[in-house]
């Protein structure tokens, strides 16, 4: 928390962007992403995309470990759900000869409701079990969902393991087609999803969530459903994530079952870690960090050891023990993830040259 | 009815998965973490394995009798015998020994070293934090081994020698032919005797005692003079014993490579099945799941296999939230 910002009227207490330092960074940060299609080169922009798919999803993954307080190890399932589903219904509705610039506006949120409906069905064992079992189940589906995806039955849908070419979004006849203009719609939905997930949690909903993460049965005594707010989470926690895998769907050509195997659920988890649980900018800080390391890495070793082949095989396993070692650096030393580190740092900075820590 | 010969390769399989679920059992009951990296601990005890019985005896400077010991005996009854026959086998399994013994010393002290560091580094600052944090640590595990397993081992599958003879046997069940691979048949004895073994050993020596006091509650085990941190220890260590084990039976049987990792999740859903604090509950889970499997092979073929134990979990838990015959944790306010 931050000391030392007088607020005179409780409208004031309760904007979100509550003092100038949040407001300055807030929209600086949305100046730079507005300005950057228009001077970065691709490699900016390619790292620019992947952060913000990610981040949508992570702020998704946010609402249920962070808020809730429920383990889910499956969220990478809901990614590949959101990734299929707006494929599919763009191919239907092409079949259909529904013109074109009518289908992101069923696509989107009809890939965010299938994604919804697969997290209520999977969130149903949150009722009966919490910690490791739910971490278990949420993996199992994750592993189930890939399952049904590669198989033979419903290829001709999916595409089975070959993967499925993705169709570029149509928005008031502009199509992007390029990954630079999908920027443009990836940095728009990242900016509402970290906006509406921040509002919700002052509403009804959001403070029911958070009095079910502190103790569910006491939540369940003073009048929070468990039943209704365990699954609201696990629903829009699992939309946000059928968001970000419509993006990547829009972003790459073609998707690939593998690319939403339990290593990106861990890698999701992994960004929560690192950036702070239960904290609106967690996600952000951690998302930043777990796909900006690795190239890092990758820049590093080949400013140390050239391109060679050995360098080339070397990375792979260094960028993944690099990987671990980040989860559990955080877990032992900093559990509070970036955002802790973050806010410390801030109020040093707000009480110079007085007192520090 | 080629009923019977699936059902005996699910026991089969099911004896293996209940070795490696002895790890996470063990490990549960004493410090309260599930370990999420135990398939990749038994992935690093199969490489082990298999650098010390396949590429140390095979270097240029490892004496000779490491690599094949075979003494005249040995030799003279290798030519007499019938190819094929239990006794070739057999022989051609003896010169073998002294590097399987070898591998699996190698392998069971390396895991071991290994999960003693992680015990002693990554679990025991823990003490006390969370469930999640420690949860978290093990995920963490999972990239960071199999990171360093693709550091020093750049080689894909490779074969290494059963623990075992591996005759084939043919037996006649009520007039249906069921073949049966010795080494199989052989891990599973081994496996259903380390089982039975710990079992009883935790039920009946001081150290089992220990550990089953402090599954019961930590800080008065704590007060009552056992020292904690040593059963800790010792959880850790029978996991990494039993799964360097198993690492080198599923190594023989299936070959040396990284998806050995992947096998851990489907018996941490096994163990959930059975309840994760339930020896017997995570046995007949663990059969159970077994021939479920290789009812599914036969019945359905191989792509359902690999989803089959976490589609069963899904329904248990949904079921019997804590497993088949795990202990319901009470919960007080």
């Amino acid at each position: 928390m931050i000391i030392g910002n007088r607020k005179v009227s409780y409208l004031e207490d309760e904007k979100i962007l509550n003092n100038g330092y949040k407001k300055a960074f807030v929209y600086t940060m949305i100046a730079l992403a507005i300005a950057l299609p228009f001077f970065a080169d691709d490699y900016t922009i390619l790292m620019a995309s992947l952060v913000g798919i990610m981040l949508i999803a992570v702020v998704g993954v946010n609402v249920v470990i962070g808020y809730t307080g429920l383990l889910s190890l499956g969220h990478a399932g809901f990614v590949a759900i959101g990734a299929y589903s707006v494929s599919i219904i763009h191919n239907v509705l092409g079949h259909w000869g529904v013109p074109d610039i009518v289908h992101p506006w069923v696509a989107l949120p009809g890939a965010m409701a299938v994604a919804a409906l697969i997290g209520i069905l999977v969130g149903l064992p949150s009722l009966r079990v919490k910690g490791i079992y739910l971490a278990v189940a949420t993996l199992s589906a994750n592993f189930i969902i890939i399952f049904l995806i590669e198989i033979d039955t419903f290829s001709q849908w999916t595409g089975g393991r070959l993967g499925l070419t993705t169709p570029d979004p149509n928005f008031f006849g502009w199509v992007l087609d390029s990954q630079r203009e999908v920027y443009v719609l990836i940095a728009i939905f990242s900016f509402a999803t970290i906006l509406m997930v921040q509002n919700l949690f002052r509403t009804r909903i959001g403070r029911a969530f958070v009095a079910i993460r502190e103790k569910d049965y006491s939540a369940e005594i003073l009048g929070v459903s468990l039943l209704k707010y365990k699954l609201t989470s696990f629903a829009i926690s699992a939309a946000f994530c059928g968001l970000a895998g419509a993006m990547a769907a829009y972003f790459y050509a073609k998707i690939l079952p593998e690319q939403f195997e339990l290593a990106l659920s861990l890698q999701l988890v992994a960004a929560l870690i690192v950036g702070g649980m239960g904290r609106t900018m967690g996600p952000v800080y951690g998302t930043i960090i777990i796909v900006l390391v690795p190239e890092l890495l990758k820049i590093g070793m080949g400013a140390m050891m050239g391109n060679s082949i050995e360098a080339a095989q070397l990375r792979a396993p260094i960028q993944e023990i690099v990987f671990g070692a980040l989860i559990i650096g955080f877990v032992l030393f900093e559990p509070l993830g970036i955002s802790q580190i973050m806010d410390r740092f801030f109020r040093a900075l707000n009480r110079w040259p007085f007192a520090r820590g | 009815m080629q009923f019977a010969q699936f059902v005996i390769n699910g026991l089969m399989a099911g004896a293996l998965y209940a070795l490696i679920a002895i790890g996470i059992v063990a490990v549960y009951k004493s410090t309260r973490v599930v370990n999420f990296a135990h398939g990749y601990m038994i992935m690093i005890g199969a490489y082990l394995y298999y650098t010390f019985a396949v590429l140390i005896p095979d270097m240029t400077w490892a004496p000779s009798w490491l690599s094949s010991w075979t003494p005249e005996w040995v030799a003279q009854a290798r030519v007499g015998a019938k190819m094929f026959s239990p006794t070739a086998a057999l022989y051609d399994w003896i010169p073998n020994i002294p590097r399987i013994v070898f591998g699996l010393a190698g392998a069971i002290i390396g895991s071991g070293l290994l999960a003693l560091f992680i015990e002693r580094y990554l679990m025991r600052p823990l003490l006390g934090q969370s469930n999640f944090s420690m949860i978290m640590v093990t995920v963490g595990l999972i990239s960071v081994l199999s990171g360093f397993k693709s550091l020093l081992w750049t080689g894909d599958a490779a074969s290494v020698p059963h623990l075992t003879p591996n005759p084939a046997f043919r037996l006649d069940f009520f007039g249906t032919p069921i073949f049966i691979f010795g080494a199989n048949f052989m891990s599973m004895i081994i496996a259903a005797l380390i089982f039975g073994f710990i079992v009883y050993w935790l039920r009946h020596s001081s150290a089992g005692v220990a550990i089953r006091a402090v599954s019961e509650d930590q800080s008065t085990a704590y007060s009552m003079g056992i020292n904690v941190p040593r059963v800790f220890a010792q959880a850790w260590l029978i996991a990494a014993a039993t799964g360097a084990v198993a690492g080198a039976v599923l190594s023989a049987r299936d070959g040396v490579s990284p998806s050995l990792g992947l096998f851990g999740f489907s018996v941490l859903a096994i163990v959930l099945m059975g309840g994760l604090d339930s020896f017997v509950g995570v046995f007949i889970a663990a059969m159970l799941v077994g021939v479920l499997e290789a009812l599914v092979q036969w019945q359905m073929g191989g792509t359902w296999v690999e989803i089959a134990p976490y589609v069963a979990v899904l329904i248990v838990i949904l079921i019997r939230p804590h497993g088949l015959m795990g202990q319901p944790e009470v919960e007080r306010i």
